[in-house]
C-alpha cells in the first residue's frame, strides 16, 4: 500500500486498476472486476477509469518532475565532492528517456481526452434539455455550436500558448491567465447567447440557467485534468531549466578558477613557493565557493579577518589557518582591529615563517583575537623603538580605539593577543589625536 | 612511547589511489597500514577482516548509501569498541566535521596536516584518546557557546576548564602547550578533550540541535 497513488507503469490498459490495487492494499484481479462490473451501472466504472486516468500520474513521473531532482541536484557543492547517491538505481529509478516518453505521451492523449470530454458534456446538455422538455429547435442547437466551438479554440489556444510557454519560461504566467481569460469570455458569451436566443418565457431562461451551469461544471470538468497536466509540465520544466543552469555555472566557475590555476601551476612548476601560493590560494577561493561558510557577509568581522589572512597567505606563500566562533559589526573600532590583526598576522609570517594560526572569539562581551606562529620569538622589550611595526600598528591601535594587546614570546613561538572591549565597539569614544603623536616620539 | 614496542596497525580508506600511497609514505616507521579501501563497501569488508587498531577514514567516499564515511562508522558499528576511527578529509565545513564525529570518530583531522602530525594524531587515537583540529575545537565553541555558565545536565555543557582547553585549542596550542599553559599534566587535558567528545556526540542539548539545524545537519 502507498500513501499516493500512481498508476501502475505495469498495466494493461492505463495503470489505473494495478496502481488503485496498490494504494488500496487490494489484489489487482478484485479491483479489476469491481471496475468491470461497475461499467454497467450506468456506466460509472467507465467514468471513474477515465476521470483516474487523466488524474493519476504515472509511476515514476512524479519523482522525475518534483523534488527528488531537485535535491539531487539542487546543491552544486554535494554534487563536487560527494559521490553521486547510488541509490537511486536500486529505488525503481525509471531511465529519463521513459520519463520524456510517458510526458509526451501523455500530453498527446490530453487532447483527444478533451475533445471527448468536450463531446460528452454536449451530448450530456442535449440530453438533459431534451428530458427536460425544451424543442430542439435551431435556437438552441446554434448556441450549443458556438459553445462547442469556443471551447475547442479555447483547448487550441491552451495548448499552443503552453508549447511557447514551455518554451520561455518568463512567460509562464501569463498565458495561463490569458486562457483562463479567453475561458469566461467564452462562458459569458455562451450564457448571454442562451438567454437572448430563448424567446423571454421564465421557463425558457430557467432551462438555459441551468444549462448554463451544465456548460460551467463541464468545462470545469474538462479543466481540471488539463490544468494538472500543464502544471506539472511546467514543473518537469523548471527542475530542468534550473538544473541545466547550475550545471553551466559550475562548469564555468570551475574553467575560470581551477583550470586557469592549474595551468599557471604547470608553468611554475620550478618554483616551489609559487605554486603552493597559487595552489593555496585557489584551495582558498574553491572553499568558499562550495561551502559558503559564515564570512560572506562583507559587512562583518569574519569577512574581514578571512580577507586580510587571505591577502597575507597570497604575499608571502605562508598558510594562514584560521578558526572563527562567532561574528560582529563590522564597525569602527573592529575596522582598527582588522588591521591589527593583518599586522600581526604578517608579522608572525615574516619573521615566524611558519605556519599562522589565528583564532578570532566575537562574544557579546567583546572580541578577542589571538595570532600564534611556531617562530623563534623575540623579545617585545627588546625590539629597537625606532621599529614602529608592532608597537604602532599593533599596540598603539588596539590602545587608541579602547582596546588591549599583549605580545607574548618564547622559544617555542610568538602569540599576539589582542581583545577590544564591545564598549569600544560601540563608542569610540576614549580616542582622541593626541596619542599618536606621544607614542611616536 | 612507551606503546613503540608494538606497532599501531591501521586501515587507510580513501577513494585517491594518490592520497592513500602519499599518506602511507608519510606516517612514522611504528603504524603498520594492514589494508587499503576505496568505497564504503571495501572500507567495511576490511575493517571487519583486519579488526585494525585505527581506521583512517575520508569522509567523502563513493558506494554505499552516498553517505560516505559516516556509514562506514555505522556499518563497523559492532567493532567500535576496540577499532578507533580518525576521519580525515579535505572538507573543513560543520556539516561533514560534526557529522562524522557524531557518527563515532574519534577525531578529525585535515588531509594537509603534516606527516609527523598525523602519525601523532594515530598514535594519540590508538590509545583512546580524542584528536582535535584547531577548527573541530572552533565548532564545538561555536556549538556550545563561549559563555562560561554553571554545569547543570553534564551533557549540555562544557565545563569552564573544558572552554578554556577548547579556546586554547582553536588558537592553535598542542596538547602540550595547552598543559603548560593552565599548568595541568598531558593527561589531563587529554581527558578533558575525550569528555568535550563524548559530549559532543551525545547531547541532545537543544542549542546544538538549533545549531545543526541551522547549518542543515540534521
Amino acid at each position: 500500500m502507498s500513501a499516493k497513488m500512481y498508476r501502475s507503469a505495469d498495466r494493461m490498459v492505463a495503470g489505473v486498476c494495478a496502481g488503485l490495487a496498490d494504494h488500496l492494499g487490494m489484489r489487482v484481479g478484485t479491483v479489476r472486476a469491481i471496475m468491470a462490473g461497475a461499467c454497467f451501472i450506468f456506466g460509472a466504472g467507465l467514468v471513474f477509469y477515465a476521470w483516474l486516468w487523466i488524474l493519476v500520474p504515472l509511476a515514476g513521473d512524479d519523482a522525475a518532475t518534483g523534488t527528488r531532482r531537485l535535491d539531487d541536484d539542487g546543491n552544486p557543492r554535494l554534487k563536487l565532492f560527494r559521490p553521486a547517491p547510488t541509490g537511486d538505481a536500486g529505488t525503481g529509478g525509471i531511465p529519463p528517456t521513459r520519463h520524456a516518453a510517458s510526458r509526451r505521451r501523455g500530453a498527446s492523449v490530453g487532447l483527444k481526452e478533451i475533445l471527448i470530454g468536450g463531446a460528452l458534456v454536449v451530448v450530456a446538455f442535449l440530453l438533459f434539455s431534451a428530458r427536460a422538455g425544451v424543442n430542439l429547435n435551431l435556437g438552441t442547437v446554434i448556441p450549443l455550436a458556438v459553445i462547442a466551438a469556443g471551447a475547442v479554440l479555447a483547448w487550441m489556444q491552451l495548448d499552443a500558448t503552453r508549447r511557447v510557454g514551455l518554451l520561455n519560461a518568463a512567460k509562464m504566467d501569463t498565458p495561463w491567465s490569458i486562457v483562463r481569460f479567453a475561458a469566461g469570455i467564452v462562458l459569458v458569451a455562451a450564457g448571454v447567447l442562451i438567454i437572448v436566443t430563448g424567446s423571454g418565457s421564465w421557463a425558457l431562461v430557467w432551462a438555459s440557467v441551468v444549462a448554463s451551469l451544465a456548460v460551467l461544471a463541464g468545462v470545469g470538468l474538462v479543466l481540471a485534468p488539463w490544468a494538472l497536466k500543464f502544471w506539472r509540465d511546467f514543473q518537469g520544466e523548471r527542475a530542468g531549466r534550473i538544473r541545466e543552469t547550475q550545471r553551466a555555472e559550475i562548469a564555468a566557475h570551475l574553467h575560470d578558477s581551477v583550470l586557469q590555476t592549474l595551468a599557471l601551476i604547470q608553468k611554475r612548476a620550478d618554483s616551489p613557493q609559487d605554486v603552493s601560493r597559487l595552489a593555496r590560494a585557489q584551495e582558498r577561493e574553491l572553499r568558499s565557493w562550495i561551502y559558503q561558510d559564515a564570512g560572506q557577509d562583507p559587512g562583518k568581522l569574519v569577512a574581514g579577518i578571512k580577507a586580510v589572512c587571505a591577502e597575507v597567505e597570497d604575499l608571502h606563500g605562508q598558510p594562514v589557518e584560521l578558526v572563527t566562533v562567532g561574528d560582529a559589526e563590522l564597525g569602527e573600532a573592529m575596522r582598527a582591529l582588522v588591521q591589527a590583526t593583518r599586522e600581526a598576522v604578517l608579522n608572525g609570517v615574516r619573521h615566524g615563517g611558519t605556519a599562522v594560526s589565528v583564532y578570532v572569539e566575537a562574544s557579546p562581551s567583546g572580541v578577542d583575537v589571538f595570532v600564534k606562529d611556531r617562530g623563534a620569538g623575540f623579545d617585545p622589550a627588546a625590539v629597537p623603538a625606532d621599529r614602529l611595526g608592532v608597537r604602532e600598528s599593533v599596540v598603539g591601535r588596539m590602545q587608541r580605539n579602547g582596546g588591549s594587546a599583549e605580545i607574548i614570546s618564547s622559544q617555542e613561538g610568538t602569540e599576539v593577543r589582542l581583545h577590544l572591549p564591545a564598549l569600544a565597539t560601540h563608542s569610540p569614544g576614549p580616542r582622541s589625536g593626541t596619542p599618536t603623536a606621544e607614542e611616536t616620539k | 612511547m612507551t606503546e613503540a614496542a608494538r606497532p599501531i596497525r591501521v586501515v587507510v580508506v580513501d577513494d585517491h589511489a594518490i592520497f592513500r600511497s602519499g599518506l602511507k609514505a608519510d606516517l612514522a616507521a611504528d603504524i603498520h597500514v594492514l589494508a587499503e579501501a576505496a568505497t564504503v563497501e571495501e572500507a567495511i569488508a576490511a575493517v571487519a577482516a583486519h579488526s585494525p587498531d585505527v581506521v583512517l577514514l575520508d569522509v567523502h567516499l563513493p558506494g554505499g548509501r552516498g553517505q560516505g564515511g559516516r556509514e562506514v562508522i555505522a556499518g563497523c558499528a559492532g567493532l567500535l569498541a576496540q577499532v578507533k576511527f580518525l576521519a580525515l578529509s579535505v572538507s573543513d565545513s560543520a556539516e561533514d566535521v560534526v557529522s562524522v564525529i557524531r557518527a563515532g570518530a574519534r577525531g578529525y583531522v585535515t588531509k594537509s596536516i603534516s606527516g609527523a602530525e598525523i602519525s601523532d594524531a594515530v598514535r594519540r587515537v590508538a590509545g583512546g584518546d580524542a584528536v582535535f583540529s584547531p577548527r573541530l575545537a572552533g565548532f564545538v565553541l561555536d556549538a556550545f557557546g563561549t559563555a562560561e555558565v554553571a554545569v547543570e545536565d553534564e551533557l549540555d555543557r562544557l565545563s569552564a576548564r573544558e572552554l578554556e582547553v577548547m579556546r586554547l585549542i582553536a588558537r592553535g596550542y598542542s596538547y602540550k602547550e595547552v598543559a603548560k599553559a593552565l599548568f595541568i599534566s598531558i593527561k589531563t587535558v587529554e581527558s578533558h578533550v575525550s569528555a568535550v567528545l563524548r559530549k559532543l556526540q551525545l547531547s541532545s542539548r537543544h542549542e546544538l540541535t538549533r545549531w545543526a539545524a541551522d547549518r542543515r545537519l540534521l
